[in-house]
């Protein structure tokens, strides 16, 4: 792919929006296609192309790198490509999360019940720390989350 | 098309082959009403997320010429179904104050159609709906009549004598004391089953609720999803609620609780777009005779925000599963994170 995944989006949208639906049959089929739009503007702000494809470039890279190193080129501006060793996948990231919002609800539930054994400043220092957390992760979640088009989705026309 | 049938078993259901589920269905009505029906047609209403919805013209049964026939499908968003609650309780205010549907017959035995099912009256009508311009557009009179209707209506169910009808057999177990906090459980155990990953403001916010859970001021039939969306209008008047599918016995402040979310004002500040908080509550109280502690109130209003993420949950995992291609699921999952932001907000207001 040669263009940037938000402008390949954005065209996808725009194509949707112009030369599709005012074409389509149907307020459900309507609703459906503004579901589309949605959808691709939420991995829009998500989104992006994927590691595996990277990595794999930059190993071919680092190969015909290490391969020219070898040469005698006196001189020579070489490329002397490394690719990292550890670039974790988006899955590992994702495994990762989960593993540690595992642990904390496990502790949530552990301070839920030791509310009367527990000293209050420590359950209510506790709880302040995780809710500093929750209220972070949820507004970065909101921050890079897409307008909601639920009105365009219901009455398959565009919101006015 | 093939793509949402993919995931599901290869040979369909009964209730999939329009065909076939008119002449079991009016197998079924034949002998359930001692009579001869035929079923002339089924229209099948726009696509929900839960039950599936048929227009049914008939011929032969007495009760009348179309009867509307609600499936609840192995793949639905709160599967599996039962169609007891809702017929029973349907069965139970028949009659009353509580505009409904008159129900005729109901089994949860899939081999009558594939899957629970039960039968009741069409009412005619049309359902305003919380999003749109369409609730901001309603004319006062109109505005202040539907209030009245339903409000009424949700003071009489919650004065509803359940205990005097055969619904006193759910009532075992339920007191003032545990409404709550069973409820709590109920919704615990959806979560457990719905979500595709750890959410630790799940946890917190059940934490929250625990340790605020109040007691009821009396144990009442709650309806589970009362709101703008659920109930028929005919000229200005409601005909009809609908939707009674969470319906169970608990305490009558858990309506109000979900019925005053911010997500069923339809872009108005007013409860479901129909009455000011302050005349709701004003009305509610004068017809049931509750009084409506601001605290239970605020703690119902954080269960149903709870509620509603765990269904946002549920829409995911149904998306996910492949027993729907359905786009307005994922994009109900995209509400999870707003909605714990609305808890959070209200539990940031603690003192």
């Amino acid at each position: 792919m040669n263009n940037s995944l938000p402008r390949l989006i954005d065209g996808m949208v725009a194509t949707l929006r112009a030369d599709i639906i005012p074409h389509v049959e149907g307020d459900y089929a309507r609703g459906q296609a503004y579901g589309v739009i949605y959808m691709l503007m939420s991995l829009k702000l998500r989104a992006s192309w994927s590691n595996a494809f990277l990595i794999e470039q930059l190993r071919a890279l680092e190969q015909a790198s290490r391969e020219l190193e070898a040469l005698d080129l006196p001189g020579a501006p070489l490329p002397q490509a490394r690719a990292p060793a550890q670039l974790p996948e988006a899955e590992d990231l994702m495994a990762m999360r989960d593993a540690g919002d595992e642990r904390l609800s496990a502790l949530i539930d552990w301070l839920s019940s030791r509310r009367k054994s527990l000293p209050a400043d420590t359950s209510a220092r506790a709880l302040a720390i995780i809710d500093r957390y929750l209220n972070r992760q949820s507004k970065f979640e909101l921050s890079t989350s897409a307008k909601p088009m639920f009105v365009e989705m219901s009455g398959g026309a565009a919101n006015s | 098309m093939e793509e949402t049938q993919a995931a599901r078993p290869q040979s369909a259901a009964t209730f999939e082959d329009v065909e076939r589920l008119r002449l079991r269905l009016a197998e079924y009505m034949s002998s359930a009403s001692g009579g001869h029906v035929i079923v002339e047609r089924l229209s099948k209403f726009p696509a929900g997320f839960s039950w599936i919805t048929y227009g049914v013209k008939l011929s032969g049964f007495p009760a009348a010429r179309e009867v509307i026939l609600r499936i609840g499908p192995p793949y639905g968003l709160f599967a599996p179904y039962s169609a007891l609650p809702e017929f029973e309780s349907l069965s139970a205010i028949a009659g009353g104050a509580i505009p409904a549907p008159r129900v005729y017959f109901a089994s949860d035995d899939p081999s009558f159609l594939g899957a629970p099912f039960f039968l009741c009256e069409k009412v005619e009508g049309d359902t305003p709906l919380p999003w749109g311009s369409q609730v901001q557009a309603l004319g006062s009179a109109r505005r202040e009549s539907l209030a009245a209707d339903f409000i009424d209506a949700l003071a009489a169910l919650h004065r509803f004598d359940w205990r005097s009808t055969p619904l006193a057999k759910w009532g075992a177990g339920v007191t003032v004391d545990n409404s709550a906090s069973l409820q709590i459980d109920d919704w615990h155990k959806r979560f457990e089953r719905w979500a595709l990953r750890p959410h630790p403001m799940a946890h917190r916010t059940l934490s929250w609720l625990r340790a605020h859970a109040p007691m009821a001021t009396r144990v009442s039939i709650v309806h589970g999803d009362y709101r703008l969306g659920n109930f028929l209008e005919r000229d200005g008047r409601i005909s009809a609620i609908l939707d009674w599918e969470l319906v169970h016995l608990g305490d009558p402040i858990e309506d109000l609780g979900w019925a005053f979310l911010p997500q069923y004002r339809g872009g108005t500040t007013m409860v479901c777009g129909l009455a000011s908080e302050a005349d709701f509550l004003a009305r509610y109280e004068a017809r049931s005779g509750l009084k409506v502690d601001p605290a239970a109130l605020k703690f119902y209003l954080v269960f149903s925000l709870l509620k509603l993420a765990f269904t946002h949950m549920a829409a995911a995992r149904c998306f996910e599963d492949g027993l729907f291609n359905d786009l307005r699921m994922p994009a109900m999952a995209t509400q999870i994170a707003p909605v714990f932001r609305q808890i959070a907000r209200i539990l940031e207001r603690e003192p």
